[in-house]
């Protein structure tokens, strides 16, 4: 239901019976809705969120009008990674219906929270990650529905958008909703027609009856089905990919009209009716709060509605991260409440302790830890002995900085508290949490909350999931009954994001007369409240290596740390990769060659994946032919889950990089061999993600890093913090997929992150110079 | 103060500070929110349009600046979103997020317009709006397949 008017917001149905009742004096039966601010029935054009259906649905996936119009409801949020068309088709696959006729719509938080899901959706079928035929291996976790991993057993199951989930852990309930969807059409069917189940079919929308050769259409036969449950869903099974027709197929993104217009509508093109709007800053140190501002020195100020401090949002509310209370100006135009904002005396009350961190002293604390005892997660052999008898040791110490994930969207929310109800207009990766944090900030219970979902400029690891919703939340509190906008700046956003923990490594290596390792030690250091702490390196080594041992080491921060496209895996692939490649030169071998002995040598369970992978990259690129002087490719193999013998996602990537003697750096061409697993949902989505993430780790590898001055984030806009340009794309990019036995991890993050080790190799062979922290861009890369 | 503006071709008055950026009132006054918000400082063009068809940051510029001139933004550039550069983003399928997106066919219609088969290089100089990402491989393809078909007689700019 939409509107051509923007500013007019359309009526929904509830209003259109309210509307109706009222009008003609009728009683509606059993339907009767409290009247409703216009704010909370607003619903521009673009906007995708949900919506009661006109027409009762066939399930809480599925709703099928009349005209054969299909609404597909997607519970994930679509943040550039293609969930809003990956997720239809899964649905659509099984439906059967016809992809053309097709509208993917936000499924309702709302309904997630007073619903529970079917039964037939709780269960996985088949036998695990490597049972081509069934569900694969969701990672269940924990089925508390306001948690921050897992998947609940409410309505919608896991609404959440991370660990690159959304295909491997909803793949088959989402493949189950397409097909109870379609049985219970062809059961209407056969029922209108008097004919056995078995001798109806679908396809493109279409049932047909071959015996008869009569025919109908979904849209006739879909209120009928939603009025017959399902006999016996417990017996529906899903499609393998060898019967799939749309699945495996390349499909463009159905939100990119949309986007390429200008209609698309992300949290920050909210407009309500009586819609007030909040600049707000946060004390940019960590931990800290403001001690006084002057709100009489901006009162006067053109739109100046008020002033309001809030409180650190609860760290329970947002899985302990500590960021700052700060002060929020209210004013009717978002530039007026900047302005003012910006013009207003704000003192901070800084935490001591935290003010005195800058990246030089937190990364000697680093460094120093690593000393330490540490925690020993893995002692294969005896490395102590094999180092103390070896002839010839490798060691190599690396580091990264922190990182935010920049999302091009600043952070935003809009609510609109009354007494009995919340409003949130939001792109937002974990709408369950947030319905829970309205409710504990309101006191208005989580089924009284509701989430209008719009699509997000960006993610890459939870920035949907900032403190702007609990921030928002607390300011239209204290405001209620006006809907506030509250928008950050793009310096606010670098203030209250989380970022990717500051890492460092030291690699150490025993080498056989051969040049083979004999002995790895591994140590890394970083944040303990950082997610990948603990898993910044193997605890299976993907290389052989008869000794070895690794143990982490943390230090107590206090920038708030998060998931940066990956858990620990971006830098834990530019150590190991980089290390490998250093022990290749020591050993006088060819990197790509030396990699594919050492794993040839283990039994890793994907190994001739991984061999494949190698090879596959290799002879793409041309390994080994004569290239100009300047010019240099290195090797790498990026895995997840490679040593599980469950989910996993294999690539290999060869890069070609030229640096010129000025030391200006080209990423000339990439060539990139990657697994498909037993099949992927959207190969063009695929595709798309590797190109992207290509350009990604080249930032890292080149551009990036947020240093910490007087314990803030020093960089905090887009002219300090770099970004690349199209002139930095490759101009070459090819990607093969090949197929293995096992179902994917997820494409969503950590793919490409070989670009990293990958420069630092053409850096070491083109100029002669090793450098091992990132980014480069702080080296001097001339050579002569 | 009241001014006159004329967006997209047609004719506005709006009462704010002269010195308001125009994408605050594009976005604001207007209720066109295809141009976007992000870092305010005229580093990454998502808050590209057009005066007088030269691409500006108009995050950067005030609102007096545009007075008097013809201003376009994405909503203004076709009727029906069916731009030759529209059609090759959908047809190559570029944006992922998009955020990006409305600035950054606004600054490549300005380049054709000038440059209506631009070399890689100029490419590499003209357009510098940041995609976070990194949708630029297909932006490029994009770029030579809207040249392809305006030089081949499709639709003019």
């Amino acid at each position: 239901m939409t509107n051509n008017d923007r500013t007019n917001p359309s009526l929904s149905r509830r209003d259109l019976l309210t509307t109706a009742a009222t009008a003609t004096g009728a009683l509606v039966v059993g339907f009767w809705m409290p009247q409703r601010a216009p704010a909370q029935n607003a619903h521009p054009e673009g906007a995708v969120w949900a919506i009661e259906s006109a027409v009762d649905e066939v399930n809480a996936w599925v709703v099928v009008a009349p005209d054969d119009s299909v609404t597909i409801r997607i519970a994930q949020t679509e943040l550039g990674q293609g969930v809003w068309t990956s997720n239809a088709m899964m649905v659509c696959e099984e439906l059967q219906c016809d992809w053309s006729k097709v509208s993917p719509q936000y499924a309702s938080v709302n309904r997630d929270g007073r619903e529970m899901a079917p039964a037939w959706t709780l269960e996985v079928m088949g036998k695990g990650a490597t049972d081509p035929s069934g569900g694969g291996e969701p990672q269940f976790g924990s089925r508390e529905r306001t948690g921050s991993s897992g998947i609940p057993n409410s309505l919608y199951r896991r609404m959440r958008t991370n660990a690159a989930a959304s295909v491997r852990d909803g793949r088959y309930y989402l493949q189950l909703a397409g097909a109870e969807a379609r049985e219970r059409l062809l059961l209407a069917a056969a029922k209108a027609w008097g004919v056995p189940v078995e001798e109806v079919s679908s396809a493109n929308s279409v049932i047909t009856h071959a015996p008869t050769g009569r025919t109908t259409t979904y849209g006739q036969v879909a209120l009928a089905a939603a009025r017959t449950p399902h006999p016996n869903p417990e017996r529906i099974r899903i499609k393998p990919p060898s019967e799939w027709k749309l699945m495996g197929t390349e499909q463009r993104n159905l939100d990119v009209p949309l986007k390429v217009t200008g209609k698309t509508v992300y949290g920050i093109d909210i407009k309500l009716p009586g819609m007030k709007w909040a600049a707000v800053k946060s004390c940019p140190v960590y931990g800290g709060k403001v001690k006084s501002y002057d709100f009489d020195r901006i009162r006067n100020q053109p739109g100046v509605i008020s002033a309001i401090e809030f409180p650190m949002p609860d760290p329970a509310l947002i899985r302990d991260r500590i960021f700052s209370g700060g002060v929020a100006v209210i004013a009717d135009s978002w530039y007026q409440a900047k302005t003012a904002l910006d013009k207003m005396p704000i003192a901070w009350d800084v935490p001591p302790q935290n003010a005195v961190r800058n990246t030089a002293n937190m990364r000697a604390e680093l460094m120093a830890a690593m000393d330490a005892p540490g925690t020993v997660r893995v002692n294969l052999g005896d490395c102590d002995r094999t180092f103390r008898n070896a002839t010839r040791i490798v060691e190599a110490t690396y580091s990264t900085p922190y990182l935010p994930r920049a999302r091009m969207e600043p952070g935003n929310a809009t609510v609109l508290v009354t007494n009995d109800r919340v409003d949130i207009w939001i792109g937002d990766q974990s709408p369950q949490e947030t319905r829970f944090s309205a409710s504990q900030i309101t006191g208005i219970p989580e089924r009284n909350v509701y989430l209008h979902m719009c699509h997000l400029g960006g993610g890459f690891g939870r920035n949907g999931n900032g403190p702007q919703a609990e921030q928002a939340i607390y300011i239209a509190n204290q405001n209620r009954g006006t809907p506030i906008h509250l928008l950050w700046t793009r310096e606010e956003d670098f203030i209250s994001t989380t970022y990717r923990a500051m890492g460092v490594a030291r690699l150490r290596a025993a080498l056989d007369a051969d040049g083979w390792p004999i002995a790895l030690e591994v140590r890394t250091a970083m944040d303990e409240k950082a997610p990948g702490a603990t898993a910044c390196f193997d605890k299976v080594s993907r290389y052989y290596v008869p000794n070895y041992r690794f143990s982490t080491h943390t230090a107590a921060f206090h920038i708030p740390v998060g998931t940066r496209r990956g858990v620990g895996t971006p830098a834990h692939d530019f150590y190991r990769e980089s290390f490998m490649d250093e022990l290749a030169h020591a050993a006088g071998k060819d990197p790509y060659l030396y990699r594919r002995e050492l794993i040839a040598r283990t039994n890793l369970p994907y190994k001739a994946d991984m061999i494949k992978a190698l090879d596959t990259a290799a002879q793409m690129s041309g390994w080994g032919t004569p290239l100009p002087q300047g010019t240099a490719r290195a090797i790498a193999l990026e895995e997840r889950g490679a040593e599980s013998g469950g989910h996993a996602t294999i690539s290999a990537q060869v890069h070609t990089v030229a640096i010129s003697r000025q030391g200006e750096v080209r990423l000339q061409r990439v060539d990139v061999a990657h697994e498909e697993g037993f099949g992927l949902v959207n190969p063009l989505s695929v595709r798309k993600q590797i190109e992207g993430q290509i350009v990604w780790f080249y930032n890292d590898a080149m551009h990036q890093q947020s240093n910490v001055t007087e314990g803030r984030i020093a960089e905090n806009n887009f002219d300090t913090f770099l970004l690349s340009r199209i002139k930095e794309d490759p101009p070459q990019i090819n990607i093969t997929f090949f197929k293995t036995g096992h179902w994917l991890n997820g494409m969503g993050h950590d793919r490409c992150t070989s670009v990293q080790s990958g420069i630092a190799d053409a850096i070491f062979q083109i100029t002669g110079k090793r450098y091992r922290d990132l980014p480069f861009r702080n080296h001097d890369l001339t050579w002569i | 103060m009241p001014m006159d503006l004329t967006v997209n071709g047609a004719r506005h008055s709006v009462d704010v500070a002269p010195e308001t950026p125009l994408l605050w009132v594009i976005r604001d006054q207007l209720g066109l929110t295809g141009t976007k918000f992000s870092c305010g400082i005229a580093q990454c063009g998502a808050c590209t349009l057009h005066i007088d068809g030269r691409p500006v940051r108009s995050c950067s510029v005030p609102v007096a600046a545009a007075v008097g001139k013809a201003v376009t933004t994405i909503e203004g550039l076709s009727p029906d979103g069916t731009h030759p550069v529209q059609l090759a983003w959908i047809e190559l399928d570029v944006p992922q997020c998009g955020y990006c997106q409305s600035g950054m066919i606004m600054s490549v219609v300005a380049l054709l317009n000038k440059r209506p088969d631009p070399t890689d290089a100029e490419i590499d100089t003209e357009i510098t709006n940041a995609c976070r990402c990194s949708t630029y491989h297909r932006i490029r393809k994009a770029i030579r397949l809207a040249a392809s078909r305006i030089s081949a007689g499709g639709r003019t700019l």
